[in-house]
């Protein structure tokens, strides 16, 4: 029912974009920008109407992905050597981070949490004490608290840990479950283990099922797996064509080489590179989606007019728009989750008949059986 | 059963000047007495020598906590010496209405009887999950009748955990507590961190199953009690028999209390009291 925008490096300037009007807020990213930063967003939000602005303090790996974090007052000067699971340790950093919340004044708020080593029910547990100690603090702030849940997708692939975790985190008293996976697969690949996803779709599928809402963040265009499992909202940001939550997701794209630029492709559920885009096209399997893109449009104007030209910027654009656009045509029940992965996998093998080979060896759509397998099973 | 403590519960009602009237009952920590004090009928337990003291703690605690109709009242605490022994002791409301047990002796019970006690047991918990208390001891043996015969009033906290103290797994059975006809998954497996109000939840859907089919929910025809705990404990499907009879009379809040994870149960009390059709 809604996408957000996972605010990264210099995306202010997405925000506002009259043509990516479907994103109904923001998440806010204290690693990226300063507090001074931040407050002006959401001063610039309000004036906006009814635009969400939700923090997230981001102390997942407080010890290494700090950025901009350590400018933040909340952040805990004895970091590095505290015990990271004292509570009473956390419950002084809440403090602070309610204190930061009552300044910058955002529409919602994030409970903290940490990204652990390893992932077991007593890590569950603390969370969600942690984050009922948070939701009790905001009372009567008028910012509204969100669980946040970090959960690896590794973990969840063993048997029934999805109904475990669900069972712990439910305790929360938020009605809204900020939901982020992590995953060791590398950038710019999708998701490509079976169990991994049923789990993280089943953990979506029970909490949404409690009467929870669950907002996926840090997502990609794995968004028709959270929806189809019943996720309320997904976010993501303009390097989530290409990245992943991963312990280097806060290291800024190199300087110096340049960042490629990539299109999202509905039809294949595949982002491509440039050269791929037109060997799609001329296949004629690009997808009426993405032909009524407007950012895909200028893409292939400026292919066709200016080849050459650099298009990175629109290529975030064409992306953010097809994500918020496909996540409104499956709410809209416009669009079958399962028959676009059925499609797109006819595409690929198609493309395969063809002999169209992707310049990347590993864009092959592999992932597309491997998603329908998912779909049918996480049930 | 035979009481032992019968000569400490004369000697204290001798003391204080209250009517012994007769022995009701008594399980290994404790026995109960009926007793007349200021011409109103009381229960007397009196505690044995060798109680658990970090468990009756605990109960005495959580009694003191609760104050709702359908949770028995404790109204004081004291301790009495006899040879030289020191024995703790209690005075608590007297429910005379008899245990749920008693009342499925005849057969399983009508929907109006089902609904009425469902709705007093519902409330219970709820009120029980709101001091952050779980009881986890929730069986027809631990409900009796107020006079009137259709008030459930829950008893005996010997159990109870409070969801804010540090571990008590110390005084786990291998188990865990409980007792495991009417135990949840979690309290089966000993899976600590997903007990909380729902484990309760969970005893109270078993229950009134069996108050209303006479049948446990995770039953299969030939099973034995220890065949139905395995399968609890294992978190097998439930009986579809039950399942359609459950939706047959309206009752498929049945369905949802009993799931075999907390999370398939009512999130949480208000919810719970909500789905309950009286």
């Amino acid at each position: 029912m809604a996408v957000y925008h996972q605010m990264g490096h210099h995306s202010e300037n997405l925000l506002w974009d009259s043509r990516l009007s479907l994103y109904s807020g923001a998440i806010l990213s204290p690693v990226n920008y300063s507090e001074a930063d931040i407050i002006s967003q959401v001063e610039h939000a309000s004036r906006q109407g009814n635009f969400e602005m939700i923090f997230d303090p981001q102390l997942y790996y407080p010890r290494s992905d700090r950025g901009l974090l350590t400018s933040w007052s909340y952040f805990p000067n004895d970091v590095d050597t505290t015990d990271l699971g004292s509570e009473k340790w956390w419950c002084n950093v809440i403090d602070n981070v309610i204190d930061t919340c009552q300044r910058i004044n955002p529409t919602a708020a994030c409970s903290p949490a940490l990204a652990p080593n390893v992932f077991n029910t007593e890590y569950f547990s603390m969370i969600t004490r942690l984050g009922n100690y948070f939701v009790e603090s905001l009372e009567s702030s008028g910012i509204n608290p969100i669980q946040t849940l970090v959960c690896g997708l590794s973990y969840l692939s063993q048997s029934d840990k999805a109904a475990e975790i669900a069972s712990i985190i439910s305790r929360t008293k938020a009605e809204t479950i900020y939901l982020i996976f992590i995953s060791d697969i590398a950038p710019r690949r999708e998701l490509n283990n079976t169990e991994e996803i049923k789990g993280a779709m089943r953990l979506i599928s029970a909490l949404e099922s409690a009467g929870l809402s669950v907002i996926v963040g840090f997502s990609s265009s794995d968004l028709i797996l959270w929806k189809a499992a019943g996720a309320t909202a997904c976010a993501t940001g303009k390097f989530f064509n290409l990245r992943r939550f991963t312990s280097s997701r806060f290291e800024e794209p190199s300087e110096g080489g340049g960042q490629l630029p990539y299109w999202f492709e509905e039809a294949l559920l595949a982002f491509l590179r440039e050269s791929d885009v037109l060997r799609v096209r001329k296949a004629g399997l690009l997808s009426e989606a993405s032909m009524a893109n407007p950012f895909g449009i200028e893409i292939l104007n400026q292919l066709d007019n200016c080849p050459g030209q650099a298009w990175l910027a629109l290529g975030w654009r064409q992306y953010l728009y097809a994500f918020a656009d496909i996540e409104k045509r499956i709410e809209e029940n416009a669009l079958d989750v399962n028959e676009l992965l059925i499609n797109a996998e006819r595409l690929w093998l198609l493309l395969e008949d063809k002999a169209v080979l992707m310049e990347e060896m590993r864009n092959n759509g592999e992932w597309v059986r491997i998603w329908r397998r998912a779909m049918v099973e996480f049930k | 059963m035979k009481s032992n403590l019968d000569i400490i519960a004369f000697a204290i009602c001798e003391k204080e000047g209250y009517e012994f009237i007769d022995f009701v009952g008594g399980g290994t920590f404790k026995e109960t007495f009926h007793i007349v004090m200021d011409g109103c009928s009381y229960a007397l337990k009196v505690f044995r020598n060798g109680y658990s003291p970090k468990r009756t703690e605990r109960e005495l605690e959580a009694m003191i906590k609760c104050d709702h109709p359908n949770i028995g009242k404790l109204i004081f605490v004291s301790n009495f010496i006899h040879d030289d022994q020191e024995y703790l002791y209690t005075v608590e409301e007297y429910l005379a209405g008899g245990t749920l047990t008693k009342k499925l002796e005849n057969g399983c019970l009508s929907i109006d009887e089902v609904l009425t006690i469902g709705k007093g047991l519902i409330e219970a918990v709820s009120h029980i999950a709101g001091q952050n208390l779980v009881h986890r001891d929730i069986k027809p043996d631990n409900i009796l009748f107020r006079e009137n015969g259709t008030t459930p009033v829950i008893v005996d906290f010997g159990l109870v955990r409070n969801l804010t103290d540090e571990s008590l797994t110390q005084t786990w059975l291998a188990q865990g507590p409980g007792s495991p006809y009417f135990a949840s998954p979690e309290q089966l497996n000993n899976q600590k961190e997903l007990i909380d109000w729902r484990t309760d939840q969970f005893a109270v859907g078993i229950v009134l199953s069996i108050c209303c089919f006479g049948i446990h929910p995770y039953s299969n025809k030939g099973d034995n009690p220890s065949d139905v705990v395995i399968r609890v404990a294992h978190r097998e499907p439930l009986n579809q028999d039950f399942v359609a009879r459950a939706n047959e009379i309206g009752l498929n809040s049945l369905i949802k209390m009993v799931s075999q994870w907390p999370i398939g149960r009512f999130r949480t009390p208000e919810e719970l009291v909500k789905s309950w059709p009286l």
